[in-house]
């Protein structure tokens, strides 16, 4: 498909759904409280839009994509805010207020200063790529991902893998194995680990209960790193590598910036803090928060200006370090969020909402976990995770307030945020567009010339037929 | 202190290739080679949202490059001056600095940019990155430039930048750099003027006599470096102005009919170039003139 056939056919879902909300809207009406019940189902045509933009665009138009996808994202905004606000007027300016405060804001601020801190650590020395200690890596970046974040982890590792790597053949499955891992499952642990479970912790999930996906993820991190030695013993073997190459210029490993650890444990100190205490609510912009909630984010972008500020340009440098990845993805994820509102609202009105089907149509823990899953991959996780939570809670607790229906859900259905969670985290690695770091990783692997496979190719060569067989593991040991 | 291998990092603008020719004289002061580098912004080719790396684009980009550049090579060969091709993906302030180290260059040249904003500035971020944290001299060459004068605007063509210069010193280590430097260029260089400035922040604390002891040190000391100008074969005048230093200069600049300003630097941190600045960058940003800055 050329350029031109992929903007006509973007051209004619963005005609219908230019025109199709201000209907929706028209035929709903009410207050915010009833929206879910009244949105039509094709109020979620620029959320589909938006998300089916960042599938194809990449792969079937790069240049435009790259150079425009800020528009395209304002431009789905705002063919679902205008209608929207049009219609339910105050409800709707309530409504998108709220995402952008309570879930936007402080998302894109926990991702820049986990992106930002991290960018401030670098790793250096003389590595030489064996199978072990490539497996260490992995090892390493896997633990450190729900730690510092997958975004973080990935950035801190990746580079000196590479160059550890750089005099071996076969380099490309290396950077597979390192999307599986550190990029994704190593991220299940904790808020921070990855995107989908931080919108959880905002919505009222506890900080400490996604620890209950330890077993999930020791399972699939285990099989992936015995599955990634043996593959790297057996192309080491194959190359005829017998001892490391040794060019005389041996450096010592030592990280440098290393007190931007301490910064990484003031984010995770500021988290943890929102999620323990109540000190009452503020009102912004009419929008109720927690001051809690309000006092991490102004902590977590503290943390980020001090490691800005103690850090050295030269140090930065070295890590490659650019504001341009964070920036994208606060600008493509304003549109997400902005447009995934009907969708949420209907989800959450459960059999009153026009997605009743959907809710009666997934009803086990197993159709969340290959469901949210197999949409995780090829939509963002993040959006997919709050769209069947949303559908967990409109199926079990129609009507019931958001916060309550959350735990609600962990006390008496557990086993379903659970496959909603590992899904969401762990399909995240089964295509280039399941989750943000994965792009930026498969970018500066290229850059590096480490050859990548294609979107296809990625999917059909390596991640259906590995990650494939590890989801049916899990599924079997967990959601059966 | 020669200049005998130059770094010509562009990014293709207006005059980028007259800014290079203007430095062919210096074949005459021992220039032998040439580095023509461009480095394609990573954010160009790479970090496509949910996209990766565009290959193809860099290819594209790169063979561009490379089609410019061997037009180059050929001005440069005709006149004898041996020349090398440099084109990175990455971040050009780091990547103009480590090229600067790998190749051991004795001077950077950039160019600037237009002149636009409130600022009113010929310096562009990056060349104030650069001329902050370079350890290699910085010729910031503005071929072409509009600037205002007595209340209108005038175009100036800085095509004979080595043929009068002006050197600015503040008694400096660099500044010395600066002299010897200059002392280098004894076959292009027509004549120079040596000036110091006796700042604002030194002259209100002295006294009548104090001052008059400071001027008679200076005019001493100016006298110093012209005559190791002298001894170089290079004719030169000195010239002694008080007020702020870097309007003096300016305006010292312009009555000298100087073709290019040079200057120490010390190459202050951010902080310290943030809250305080430094009056080599000053001059940098606001006059129309080159400026050739030596760390």
């Amino acid at each position: 498909m050329s350029t031109s056939d992929t903007i006509s056919i973007a051209s004619g879902a963005v005609l219908a759904s230019l025109v199709l909300p201000v209907a929706a809207c028209a035929a709903g009406g009410g207050a915010h409280a009833d929206m879910g019940v009244s949105l039509p189902l094709y109020s979620v045509l620029p959320f589909a839009g938006m998300l089916l933009s960042i599938a194809l665009f990449p792969l079937l138009a790069p240049k435009f994509w790259h150079h425009h996808f800020g528009k395209v994202s304002a431009f789905w905004a705002v063919v679902l805010v205008v209608p929207l606000v049009l219609q339910y007027q105050g409800g709707a300016v309530y409504e998108i207020l709220h995402i952008v405060l309570a879930d936007y804001v402080p998302f894109i601020i926990l991702l820049g200063s986990l992106y930002t801190v991290s960018g401030g650590i670098l790793l250096k020395g003389t590595l030489r790529g064996t199978p072990a200690l490539n497996t260490g890596i992995l090892a390493i970046g896997t633990i450190l991902a729900s730690w510092m974040g997958t975004t973080g982890a990935a950035m801190l590792l990746i580079r000196p893998l590479l160059r550890a790597n750089a005099h071996r053949k076969n380099r490309t499955f290396m950077v597979v194995f390192f999307i599986f891992l550190v990029a994704n499952v190593g991220g299940s642990l904790t808020p921070l680990g990855d995107p989908p479970l931080f919108l959880g912790f905002l919505r009222g999930v506890p900080f400490f209960w996604t620890f209950h996906l330890l077993p999930h993820m020791l399972v699939a991190a285990g099989i992936l790193l015995a599955l990634y030695y043996l593959l790297d013993r057996h192309y080491y073997r194959r190359e005829g590598i017998t001892a490391a190459p040794d060019d005389g210029a041996q450096e010592p490993i030592r990280i440098e910036g290393s007190y931007n650890f301490i910064f990484l444990a003031g984010i995770v100190g500021a988290v943890l803090m929102s999620g323990m205490a109540k000190w009452g609510d503020i009102s912004i912009l009419g929008i109720h928060r927690g001051v809690q909630d309000v006092v991490r984010d102004g902590l977590l972008v503290l943390m980020a200006g001090l490691s800005m500020a103690v850090t050295p340009r030269p140090l930065r440098e070295a890590n490659a370090f650019t504001w341009f990845p964070i920036q994208e993805v606060a600008i493509l994820f304003i549109g997400i969020f902005l447009t995934m509102i009907p969708c949420l609202k209907i989800l959450q009105a459960g059999s009153q909402g026009e997605l009743a089907f959907l809710i009666a149509a997934v009803r086990e823990p197993l159709h969340y976990f290959w469901i949210t899953g197999i949409l995780s991959a090829f939509l963002d996780n993040a959006p997919t995770y709050l769209t069947f939570l949303s559908t967990a809670m409109g199926g079990f607790y129609p009507g019931v307030a958001e916060s309550e229906a959350v735990m609600l859900l962990i006390k008496e259905n557990p086993l379903y945020l659970l496959a909603i969670s590992v899904g969401s985290v762990f399909f995240g690695a089964l295509t280039y567009i399941g989750n943000a770091p994965n792009f930026m990783v498969r970018s500066i692997a290229e850059e590096a010339g480490t050859p990548m496979p294609t979107f296809f190719g990625y999917l059909f060569k390596y991640s259906a037929p590995i990650l494939g067989s590890v989801f049916v593991v899990i599924s079997l040991l967990f959601f059966i | 202190m020669k200049i005998e291998k130059i770094l010509f990092p562009t990014k293709f603008r207006e005059f980028a290739f007259e800014a290079l020719e203007s430095l062919l004289v210096l074949k005459d002061a021992g220039l032998r080679d040439v580095v023509l580098h461009y480095v394609i912004p990573r954010e160009e080719v790479g970090f496509v949202p949910y996209g990766g790396y565009l290959k193809d684009e860099e290819e594209r980009l790169r063979e561009e490059t490379r089609i410019r550049f061997q037009e180059w090579q050929q001005a440069l060969s005709a006149h004898g001056i041996g020349s090398k091709i440099v084109i990175e993906v990455g971040d050009p302030v780091p990547n103009i600095l480590a090229l600067a180290e790998k190749e051991k260059i004795d001077l950077i040249v950039v160019g600037k940019k237009k002149k636009t904003g409130p600022e009113l500035s010929f310096v562009g971020s990056h060349t104030l990155q650069l001329i902050t944290r370079s350890t290699v001299p910085i010729l910031v060459s503005k071929h072409m430039v509009e600037y205002e004068s007595s209340g209108e605007m005038v175009t100036r063509l800085n095509d004979t930048i080595f043929q009068r210069p002006l050197l600015a010193t503040d008694w400096s280590e660099p500044s010395s750099r600066a002299l010897e430097l200059l002392s280098s260029l004894k076959n292009i260089v027509d004549a120079v003027s040596v000036c110091h400035v006796i700042g604002v922040k030194i002259a209100k604390n002295l006294d009548k006599s104090g001052l008059h002891l400071l001027e008679k040190e200076s005019r001493e000391r100016l006298a110093r470096y012209c005559e190791r100008l002298t001894a170089a074969g290079i004719p030169a005048e000195p010239h002694l102005g008080a007020g702020r230093s870097v309007l003096e200069i300016i305006r010292l600049a312009r009555e000298t009919h100087a073709t290019m300003i040079m200057m120490g630097t010390t190459g202050k941190d951010r902080l310290h170039e943030f809250f305080l600045g430094s009056n080599s960058h000053r001059v940098a940003e606001a006059s129309e003139l080159p400026t050739l800055l030596v760390p």
